[in-house]
């Protein structure tokens, strides 16, 4: 007999999948990478390949929410994939995750969380609270740290959301590779530009014209083109601002009332007025 | 015993007569198509009986709250899966009714040693224009309903959903003669509360074939507002999200009502 289109689990007993799982009982997302810690893992600097991989991207609160930035190069190995890549994603109407790693697997790790935060929500009948989306891609992290231990698929993102509960305020996490998330109060920033990233907005949280919590959107800007493209000035898999392509860092604002994607125009005149 | 087919006949009869006698008393939902999105509207219930499914998709039941929610479960499954593997654009309420629910419903209503899906159900999914809109009935053996849309030309406003056919009948024949579809939200509102009002009288009275008159709606319909509360959701027609389904408060929804 041809197995039924749909199987409705006569034993149901509520939403007790997550989607990963469901996703996994029907075979449309790979098993969980098992990491074996007897055999020496393989490849690491054997692999004669370079996976394309997306890096530095940066959050910091300010007084308008939260902005996430992301340079637009994707790399593998020395040479240049992509230099318009996309590494600030919107997850849903208030959550942001930006990548640095490994796109293919960052990507995928995106789609699954956004189908999550849905399917929880339509499922359970309520809005999956900001621990519960923090903990599903620490999940989604650790899912994947078996591949990261043969030498593919390694992603660091930062998460930026806005939390209703107790009251309304910003949150800003970022993670390690094998899924521990770190809450910040100030500014995150992951992948190989970071260090001069971090840098950057250490110096001018403490000492510069205000904290990085005063700044008003246009300052904000500023800082996030200046630290990307002090980055880009040293790490070359950092694409900072392509002044003769006209390419910018892509750049994003989790505020209380959802999340705005700053047009090209408004980035490039605050870049020509205080960067360039 | 029922290996005769007679029997098999006469055991699904009396079937079809204990779930309809089970369904009788749900209360009606009414879903109008208007020109920003597709309102569901129902009143005072004590558990909720409008859903998101997916992107563009809601639902209305009224039957047993388990066998709702085994159905609204596999519902959520189907479209976030394909919705997954493939895209949001891809999701379509046509296949999913056609294709997957239907035919697991006529099979759970036919064998007879099993349990049957106490359930009605009415979809509706938001198109690009007023005349994409789609709206399906299905029934609880699998039975698809269009209310006159066709194949060909999906043209279709408004669909009713009671406990008993007589009930969806009036409902549909005061919405044909009464709503203007391609209006405003208050007016769809309106005639929804209207329409929820006449699927109601009739659940009462019983053995009605003619539409109440209009004052005799209006003044039902201010009865039952001042004791109960509205529980509705739009499907948003703005090309410009994703997620076109909300919840509509029933503080929000006074504030519109005029009466």
């Amino acid at each position: 007999m041809e197995p039924p289109l749909v199987r409705l689990d006569q034993n149901f007993a509520g939403a007790a999948d997550d989607f990963p799982t469901l996703l996994r009982r029907k075979g449309l997302l790979g098993p969980a990478a098992i990491v074996d810690p007897i055999r020496p893992v393989a490849g690491l600097h054997q692999r004669n390949w370079e996976p394309t991989e997306a890096t530095t991207i940066l959050a910091f609160k300010f007084s308008g929410g939260v902005l996430v930035a992301g340079d637009r190069r994707a790399t593998s190995g020395n040479t240049v994939v992509y230099d318009r890549a996309d590494k600030v994603l919107e997850i849903d109407r208030h959550s942001i995750m930006a990548i640095a790693g490994v796109p293919a697997t960052a990507w995928e790790m995106a789609r699954v969380l956004e189908h999550s935060f849905q399917y929880f929500r339509r499922t359970q009948l309520q809005e999956m609270s900001v621990d519960g989306k923090v903990r599903a891609l620490s999940k989604l992290l650790r899912d994947n740290f078996g591949f990261v231990m043969q030498g593919v698929g390694m992603v660091v993102p930062i998460f930026a959301t806005y939390g209703s509960h107790p009251e309304p305020e910003a949150r800003l996490y970022f993670y390690d590779a094998m899924g521990a998330q770190f809450e910040v109060t100030d500014y995150a920033a992951t992948g190989s530009g970071s260090p001069a990233v971090r840098g950057i907005l250490y110096y001018e949280n403490n000492w510069g014209a205000k904290p990085l919590q005063k700044l008003n959107e246009d300052e904000a800007v500023s800082i996030a083109l200046r630290a990307l493209d002090t980055a880009a000035e040293s790490d070359t898999s950092t694409g900072g601002v392509d002044r003769s392509g006209k390419i910018y860092p892509l750049i994003k604002i989790v505020s209380r009332d959802g999340i705005t994607t700053l047009a090209e125009t408004k980035i490039a005149a605050v870049f020509k007025q205080t960067v360039a | 015993m029922i290996e005769e087919p007679y029997r098999w006949v006469e055991a699904i009869a009396n079937r079809r007569e204990y779930i309809e006698a089970q369904l009788a008393s749900g209360s009606p939902i009414a879903a109008l198509g208007y020109r920003d999105g597709i309102l569901f509207l129902t009143l005072g219930q004590t558990r909720q009986k409008i859903f998101e499914i997916y992107d563009r998709i809601a639902m209305g039941a009224i039957g047993h709250p388990g066998d709702i929610e085994r159905l609204r479960m596999a519902a959520i499954e189907l479209a976030s899966t394909e919705g997954f593997t493939r895209s949001a654009a891809d999701v379509s309420l046509r296949r999913l009714v056609h294709y997957s629910l239907s035919p697991v419903m006529k099979s759970a209503f036919e064998q007879v040693y099993g349990a049957p899906y106490l359930a009605r159900m009415l979809f509706a999914e938001v198109g690009e224009r007023p005349e994409e809109d789609l709206f399906l009935r299905v029934e609880y053996d699998g039975e698809i309903a269009t209310g006159g849309a066709t194949f060909a030309q999906a043209r279709n406003d408004f669909a009713a959903l009671s406990g008993t056919r007589q009930s969806r009948e009036l409902m549909e024949s005061f919405l044909k003669a009464e709503y203007a579809p391609d209006t405003s939200f208050e007016a769809t509102l309106r005639s929804a509360l209207d329409a929820w009002s006449v699927g109601q009288m009739a659940l009462q009275t019983g053995d009605t074939k003619e539409v109440p008159v209009r004052t005799a709606v209006a003044k039902y319909r201010r009865e039952q507002l001042a004791n109960t509360g509205i529980e509705a959701g739009i499907l948003e027609r703005d090309p410009s999200r994703g997620i076109r389904y909300r919840a509509l408060l029933d503080k929000e929804l006074r504030a519109l009502i005029h009466d």
